[in-house]
């Protein structure tokens, strides 16, 4: 029975071992590193995710970085104010489902920025997850007046 | 025949009380008898085994023994693991009683004193005869039953190792006075940041810079006491044994929290300070040992008690709806364990030895704080067993057993302390864990041979193993803020199962010794806990399923003795691991090690000095499952050397060792760090001096 167990193993479907990715909507990608909003406007949010196999879902956050910390992925610094002490800083944290099935998916539409928020520097943070598990990030800082 | 049943008593009781003073490779006889008794692969090492691989943590200093790793947490802990299975999945026993600590944790360690200990027995199978639930991996068996001689001895030792400047003393004082005797164990240690040999890493998107290579806020303290009194007599033996185990340790401050933020505490202002987040956890234990001996019998009684008190602190902010909490206490656990143990050996006749055991344990675990990962619940568990050892002939040995437990776990619903709008935007108290009541009944078995011809041990083994889902598996339901996912428990497990065959060839020559340890694993429904492709607030959804799986691998050792005064040993390792059904199949498990091998070469001078040259080398791992990366191959080179000086009555004796001398960037695929990206320590070198009267 056992051995029967290790001949199976030699066959196993193909696994996947491919995270997803996260792209540019033909060339547009928004928002943009270092870009800035007016409170009270709204973001354009547009961006495509793809995968070997099977997308899974997506998640938008926005922290602020009144702090000055870094993220690996970013495309480069922005202009930098002193640092800072929250006090009403801007949480957004919103999960999407992405209909299964789909190895390219493509997101628009525009997030509201309130208007009581605390102005300054914030990370735009983009994840996505495939169907086996595997999850990309990709982390945008933006400003806002 | 009445001359062969006191020796096979005589051989049992060796067996409980002897203090194995050599090496690991200890040829001959009693090596023969030692590898005879058990038909599972086991290795026993003693105390001067670990001094002389001596390592910040018990399962580091472990780590040498072919099959056994150390999945390292910090400088100061480490969780063992053996055959690639950790956590609940293998039992940590000493002197006979199952360590109940909070052992599910990513970052909790063994509450152990390496120091009190007088041998270690390895088991690399299935041990659940001895027991019960989650010895599917194997044993770590601990003892520190060592008997005492002399109306007065004792030792002292004091450490250091330089990567994380650390420094300690323990002490063992004892001594016998005809039938009564004491021991008394203290240890204390204390240490700073440890190094690394990166300038920043990165974890989780974020760039984390390391000033001087330091993982900030990884340093730390341990204090333990043992104090054993005894009573000996020709036919009885009493220990009764109170320690206390107490450690304190920070957290890597930038992988740790509800988010990736950089604090306002300033880490880098100090090596040795203790900052949040941190870690402290207290471990009192209580137990009494009874061991009665008459005409063609033995019997042992245990009852103890264990009382595991954990503490995790961490700034307290805002989270999702989690409004800032009163204080830093984000979690708080108690655990009381009660254990009660009666076992007996009967000598049926002079070829069969009959051991029958009755056990039962009850824990009762309370949570606090503001974060919550698992419920508080009680467990309650017995187990009966009969284990028949037929002797045909001093060469070979027949063993078949058999196991029945019952095991009754409640779970008590937990409510979170805030509120979070539900779909039509109300504040409502969400429930994470509902009351949940499980029990599980077990059979488990296990039979095998020994026989060992000229120069040879064989020995083959087949035996199923259970282990009950833990509480965190039925009922986890919330954030593990060490590795930034969200977790969510099943409540519907069913018992995971494991049969394995196990064999072992040994050779024992004058000059070549070898032994290899293969073996055949399946699992009809391993528990695992299985990255999803949905989110919670924007962490990653990670449930618990269950997947059968088929594991296979062997360990190998080799020594070569061309001269008296050198010596030469290969050691090597590998491990298969497949998921043939569920979510992941055709994935490996988590964590899976990679093929690893060890050479050293020793040469030993006037007696009892040595010098040794080791390489160790590790391959690629590309067996991953989400979200593993890949893991380069490595090696380290690593140099050890020992002497004992007599003064008058009194024994000096020294020992150095240098780790990772070429201070090679290197991952350990197993490291819980290896997810955050951390690389393994830079060169360290320890130094141990000890004094024996």
């Amino acid at each position: 029975m056992l051995l029967c167990a290790l001949c199976a193993c030699s066959s196993s479907p193909s696994k996947d071992l491919v995270p997803p990715s996260i792209l540019p909507v033909e060339d547009r990608s928004c928002p943009l590193n270092c870009q800035q909003f007016v409170r009270g406007t709204a973001i354009p949010f547009c961006c495509a995710f793809s995968d070997n196999k099977e997308l899974g879902a997506f998640n938008i956050e926005v922290h602020n970085n009144f702090d000055h910390h870094t993220h690996g992925t970013e495309a480069g610094e922005c202009k930098q104010d002193p640092v800072k002490k929250p006090v009403n800083p801007w949480v957004f944290n919103q999960d999407y489902k992405i209909p299964s099935g789909e190895t390219y998916y493509e997101a628009e539409f525009w997030l509201d920025i309130p208007e009581d928020v605390d102005p300054g520097e914030y990370h735009f943070m983009i994840r996505v997850t495939d169907a086996s598990g595997w999850q990309q990030l990709r982390s945008v800082s933006i400003r806002l007046d | 025949m009445i001359a062969t049943i006191l020796a096979a008593i005589v051989l049992l009781q060796v067996q409980d009380s002897t203090e194995v003073l050599g090496p690991a490779t200890i040829y001959g006889e009693s090596k023969r008898q030692e590898l005879m008794h058990l038909s599972l692969g086991s290795v026993e090492v003693g105390r001067n085994y670990i001094e002389n691989n001596f390592s910040g943590t018990l399962a580091g200093s472990l780590s040498a023994i072919p099959g056994v790793q150390a999945r390292a947490i910090g400088s100061g802990q480490s969780k063992p693991a053996i055959r690639g299975l950790g956590f609940n999945r293998i039992a940590v026993a000493v002197d006979g009683i199952k360590h109940e600590g909070q052992q599910w944790g990513d970052d909790h360690g063994l509450e152990i004193d390496q120091f009190a200990i007088d041998r270690v027995e390895v088991v690399k199978g299935p041990g659940a005869l001895m027991y019960g639930s989650d010895a599917i991996g194997g044993v770590l068996g601990i003892y520190t039953n060592y008997l005492p001689l002399k109306p007065f001895e004792g030792r002292v030792n004091l450490f250091g190792r330089s990567n994380n400047q650390s420094a300690g003393i323990s002490a063992r004082l004892q001594g016998r006075k005809e039938h009564f005797y004491w021991k008394l164990h203290l240890t204390g240690s204390d240490y700073a940041d440890y190094k690394v040999p990166a300038d920043e890493i990165e974890y989780y998107s974020y760039r984390i810079p390391l000033k001087d290579g330091t993982l900030r806020n990884t340093a730390g303290q341990e204090k333990d006491a043992s104090l054993t009194l005894g009573y000996v007599s020709p036919s009885f033996r009493n220990d009764f044994k109170v320690s206390d185990t107490w450690a304190k340790s920070g957290f890597f401050a930038n992988a740790h929290g509800l988010e990736v933020r950089l604090s306002q505490i300033d880490y880098d202002a100090s090596l040795r300070d203790i900052d949040l987040p941190y870690q402290s956890v207290n471990h009192l234990t209580v137990h009494n040992h009874s061991h009665f001996h008459g005409n063609g019998f033995t019997m042992d009684g245990d009852l103890a008690w264990q009382m595991n008190h954990r503490q995790e602190r961490s700034e307290s902010v805002s989270h999702g709806y989690m409004p800032v909490p009163p204080d830093d206490l984000e979690r708080d656990f108690r655990k009381h364990t009660f254990t009660g143990k009666l076992g007996a050996k009967i000598a049926l006749s002079p070829e069969n030895l009959l051991q029958a055991g009755l056990d039962g344990e009850f824990q009762h675990n309370r949570r606090g704080g503001w974060g919550f990962i698992i419920p508080d619940f009680e467990t309650l568990s017995g187990g009966v067993s009969v284990t028949d050892r037929h002797s045909v002939s001093d060469e070979l040995n027949f063993n078949a057993g058999v196991r029945y437990d019952h095991v009754r776990t409640d779970i008590h619903g937990y409510t979170d302390w805030f509120t979070t709008p539900d779909e039509g935007g109300t504040p409502v108290y969400k429930q994470r864990s509902g009351d949940i009541s499980r029990h599980f009944d077990s059979f488990t078995w296990s039979a095998g041979a020994a026989w060992s011809p000229a120069g040879w041990v064989l020995k083959a083994n087949l035996g199923k193993s259970f282990r009950v889902p833990i509480p965190k598996e039925l009922g986890a339901d919330g954030v593990n803020y060490h590795i930034f996912r969200y977790e969510k428990g099943s409540p519907d497990l069913r018992p995971e199962e494991s049969y394995q065959a196990d064999a072992s060839i040994n050779w024992m020559g004058r000059k070549i010794s070898f032994r290899l340890d293969p073996y055949l694993n399946w699992f009809p429904n391993y528990i695992y806990l299985n990255p999803g492709s949905d989110y919670y607030e924007g962490l990653q959804m990670y449930s618990y399923t269950q997947a059968e799986v088929f594991r296979s691998g062997f360990e190998a050792q080799l020594s070569w003795k061309p001269l008296n005064f050198l010596e030469l040993e290969a050691r090597g390792e590998y491990l298969y691991a497949r998921q043939m059904s569920g979510a992941k199949k055709g994935y490996t498990l988590p964590f899976c090690p990679p093929w690893r091998a060890a050479f050293d070469l020793r040469y030993t001078f006037s007696e009892d000095g040595f010098v040794l040259a080791g390489l160790r080398v590790a391959g690629r791992q590309d067996e991953i499952v989400p979200p593993e990366k890949p893991t380069e191959g490595w090696y380290t080179i690593n140099l050890s050397a020992g002497k004992s000086f007599s003064v008058g009555s009194v024994l000096l004796k020294t020992g150095i060792q240098v780790e990772n001398l070429l201070n090679r960037r290197y991952y350990d695929h197993t490291s819980y760090y290896r997810l955050i990206g951390v690389p393994e320590p830079g060169i360290n070198a320890s130094l141990m001096l000890g004094l024996e009267f």
